[in-house]
């Protein structure tokens, strides 16, 4: 099988309202990572964009964005859902043989309209959206306080993933939330919307987006010294929130345990050394390492009170401050693939692990973590 | 904050956009909508590998086994609540969460004979009351007319 790598990368500042349009905005950020790949938009022989019609507000939503990503007379392709699923696209089309230079895209203005009331309209139209008790806050409220009570974890052990977090991100120049002295006691003390979900513990409406640039084995290393490969991924999809199992991340641990094989990987928690994870909601993080496979069921904060995730800890997870310090929805988790390039290039700055050579980003859609991307990064040697 | 806007700038509406679906609920499901006149909850069992589904769904997505009429159950109505949560905050369509006069219940509830978890609001209780485990049953509506709004809540049971 051919070797891809991840050659270059850019991701806008993410905020509440940038004040840009749309077409700015991707369009920066596009020349931005072919810079930093050094390569023109001619050298690049696919483009797939991730963006959902609904967050854009219109339907068919690339048509105006082919020259903001520099698309026009090129073969495109749109997918929805999360950025990763555009980047797993793009690996695909170079794995087939027939394009050498992909380009990814993915973003989402929040601003202009509320995710969250977007939600409520991906749920059953005959029955869950008739009722109208439901959307993604109040799903993760219920999987929550299900969480909670299954394994005896409190709101404050909860409340402290997003003081993790929301401190890292006080060095991350991207992030939103920038919070260096947050405490429990601030977190606990934010608004209240479903319990025990309050602000600090969903991840907040964020304008951005993030491109990044994939190359065959050959074309990468003419472009880079320091390309970073994509070593393994796994993609599942569960099955609607009635038929599922909320205590469980079930189709992130199926997607973990094909990207682990397909890199090889047996012992996760000591062959990984970072964790960047699109946590929409503060206990999810927890969830999430348990899906991972760093921790049985139900000890997800027992890895949490160790500082075993903390930046200085044996398995660092969200060193930027992760989905909880921003979250321009379809681009989250791309922008996850980005800081894990950066941690195994050594371009992290201020939150930068050392030493990093392997390192895993994970992208999810739909409520309660419904479908997940795992994508296993790797530096040369 | 979403109304947060700098001076000079221009913006324009379009969403929420009113689009008026009118969707076909399918055989099954209006036998589910049509039953609730009755003060009947129904539901679809696989006959290949037992999963129920409430509301019935014309397919197991398990097994993908063809569910028809033979396939629907009668429930008692009676569920556990296995999860839930006190909502403080509503959204009001058009992407503003708007804050409720008094915080309500939203339970995670499996019904007697189903593996479906539905989601449904639980009225006639006090939020700091409500315990996981607790069981619980429709209030109908005083007039059923055969639609989902038949059901008010669920409520525990006595």
């Amino acid at each position: 099988m051919r070797r891809v790598a991840i050659v270059g990368y850019a991701q806008t500042q993410h905020q509440f309202d940038m004040q840009k349009t749309r077409e700015d905005m991707v369009f920066e950020v596009v020349k931005e990572a072919l810079s930093h790949a050094g390569i023109t938009r001619g050298e690049v022989d696919t483009v797939v964009t991730a963006s959902t019609d609904f967050l854009d507000g219109r339907t068919i939503s690339s048509v105006f964005l082919s020259m903001a990503v520099g698309a026009y007379l090129k073969d495109e392709s749109k997918t929805e859902e999360d950025g990763t699923s555009a980047a797993w696209y793009a690996f695909m089309r170079i794995l087939s043989g027939v394009h050498d230079v992909a380009l990814v895209e993915a973003h989402t203005q929040g601003s202009t309209f509320n995710p969250h009331q977007v939600s409520f309209y991906t749920l059953d139209p005959l029955f869950d959206r008739q009722i109208g008790v439901l959307n993604d806050v109040s799903a993760a409220a219920i999987q929550a306080r299900m969480y909670m009570s299954s394994y005896g974890v409190s709101e404050e052990e909860i409340a402290m993933v997003s003081v993790k977090n929301l401190s890292n991100a006080a060095k991350n120049p991207f992030a939103q939330r920038r919070m260096p002295d947050l405490t429990v006691e601030e977190v606990l003390g934010s608004k209240l919307y479903y319990h025990p979900i309050r602000e600090l513990m969903m991840s907040p409406i964020s304008d951005g987006a993030c491109a990044l640039v994939l190359a065959s084995e050959e074309k990468a290393k003419e472009i880079t010294d320091t390309p970073v490969w994509i070593e393994g991924v796994g993609v599942c999809q569960d099955f609607y929130l009635r038929d599922r199992n909320l205590l469980e991340l079930d189709s992130l641990r199926k997607a973990a345990k094909d990207a682990y094989e397909m890199a090889g990987i047996r012992d996760p928690y000591a062959e990984l050394d970072v964790f960047e994870v699109s946590e929409k909601f503060a206990h999810e993080e927890l969830m999430i390492y348990e899906a991972l496979g760093l921790c049985r069921r139900g000890k997800g904060k027992v890895l949490l009170e160790r500082g075993a995730t903390e930046k200085g800890g044996e398995i660092p997870v969200n060193p930027s401050g992760g989905a909880l310090a921003a979250d321009p929805v379809c681009a989250t988790g791309l922008v996850r693939m980005v800081e894990a390039a950066k941690q195994i290039r050594g371009e992290a700055g201020e939150y930068q692990i050392p030493g990093v050579r392997r390192a895993l980003a994970h992208g999810q859609f739909g409520m309660c973590a419904q479908k997940n991307w795992v994508f296993i990064l790797g530096g040369e040697g | 904050m979403l109304h947060l806007e700098r001076e000079g700038i221009v913006r324009v509406k379009g969403l929420p956009f009113v689009a008026r679906f009118k969707w076909s609920t399918g055989f099954l499901m209006e036998r589910f909508i049509k039953s609730l006149a009755e003060k009947k909850l129904l539901g679809a069992k696989c006959p290949s590998c037992g999963y129920t589904y409430v509301p019935p769904r014309s397919r197991c997505g398990k097994c993908l086994t063809k569910l028809g009429e033979k396939n629907l159950v009668e429930l008692s109505g009676r569920g556990v609540l296995v999860g839930y949560t006190t909502a403080y905050v509503g959204l009001d369509g058009e992407g503003n969460f708007v804050d409720l006069e008094k915080p309500r219940v939203i339970g995670a509830i499996k019904l007697e004979g189903a593996d479906s978890t539905i989601f449904m609001p639980i009225g006639e209780i006090d939020p700091e009351g409500v315990r996981e485990g607790m069981e619980v049953e429709p209030k109908w509506r005083e007039a059923t007319r055969g639609e989902l709004a038949d059901i008010e809540y669920f409520k525990p049971s006595r």
